[in-house]
């Protein structure tokens, strides 16, 4: 008698269910949400780098994932096709000749002995330019430079 | 959203949609993530530095450097012998002869001479095909 009167509402209840709309459930959708959180704390790294849009870095399939560094001068150098020139450019101020940033570079080296140099140059500068820069990093007494590139060419 | 007679409405916490839907999400990401492009490093060391201290001599070693010249056209030139025209990117014989010269002894010394008109994307591929072949002692010269 029981289970007869229990498969009679179970049988109720299916017939009903059609004329019902699910509410809005908030705890799957906290769930989905902490789930992308966690994916996007874990790609992005600890550091946050330079970024320069208009900075073509050259592929370098083979090189190594950036090291932990006690200080770094990122210089960024953007070429400037049309007439064959480069700019440079740290912490958003541009200069227009290397022997300009010997002495961001050299403050920067009195605050930490460890300085290293991050070049990221667009994949057009010319060595010319490149020597200057080296040669301006050399007279700040700094011999740890290190050149930025990417490991695939970004998809287009 | 209300809905008529939903006293008998509450439908409870459904798993198996979540479910669904998390793995939908993670395999998009997972497969996004692959494609993303990451920035690297490639360092060179300069002579000299603080580890240098005045007073001490040094004798230097009876090493022969290597030296790799690039043109401005980007060809790429060792010991007067060339390896690599300007549409070959990874360099293979440059990596090759690099490899049998540190497989002898893998103290010399590597010295890129770019003409002044040569691009720093040839530039890397040189030091990236120096890099793969696990030279140690790089430089500008």
């Amino acid at each position: 008698m029981a289970s007869k009167h229990k498969a009679d509402k179970r049988r109720k209840e299916m017939r009903n269910a059609p004329e019902e709309d699910p509410e809005f459930q908030i705890a799957p959708m906290i769930d989905i949400l902490l789930v992308l959180l966690v994916f996007f704390m874990s790609i992005s790294s600890t550091e946050v780098l330079q970024v320069n849009q208009n900075i073509n870095l050259p592929v370098a399939a083979d090189a190594k994932a950036p090291k932990d560094n006690v200080g770094q001068v990122i210089v960024n150098v953007i070429w400037v096709p049309l007439n064959d020139i480069g700019i440079l450019e740290i912490n958003d101020v541009k200069y227009n000749t290397p022997a300009e940033i010997i002495p961001v570079l050299s403050n920067a080296l009195m605050r930490a002995p460890q300085t290293r140099v991050l070049i990221r140059a667009d994949r057009g500068v010319r060595y010319a330019f490149l020597r200057q820069i080296l040669k301006a990093v050399g007279d700040a007494q700094i011999t740890s430079i290190t050149f930025s590139v990417m490991d695939k060419e970004v998809p287009r | 959203m209300a809905s008529v007679g939903s006293e008998d409405g509450d439908v409870g916490f459904q798993i198996a949609p979540m479910v669904d839907v998390v793995f939908v999400l993670m395999l998009f990401f997972m497969a996004s993530a692959g494609q993303q492009v990451k920035e690297r490093e490639l360092s060179i060391n300069l002579p000299g530095g603080s580890s240098t201290q005045a007073g001490t001599r040094r004798t230097p070693p009876a090493v022969t450097p290597i030296i790799i010249e690039i043109n401005s056209e980007g060809y790429v030139v060792i010991n007067n012998t060339q390896v690599g025209g300007p549409d070959d990117k990874r360099l293979p014989q440059l990596r090759d002869q690099l490899t049998l010269m540190m497989s002898m002894g893998g103290e010399d010394p590597v010295i890129i001479r770019p003409s002044p008109d040569a691009r720093h994307e040839r530039i890397m591929d040189v030091l990236n095909a120096a890099a793969s072949s696990n030279v140690q002692k790089l430089t500008f010269g």
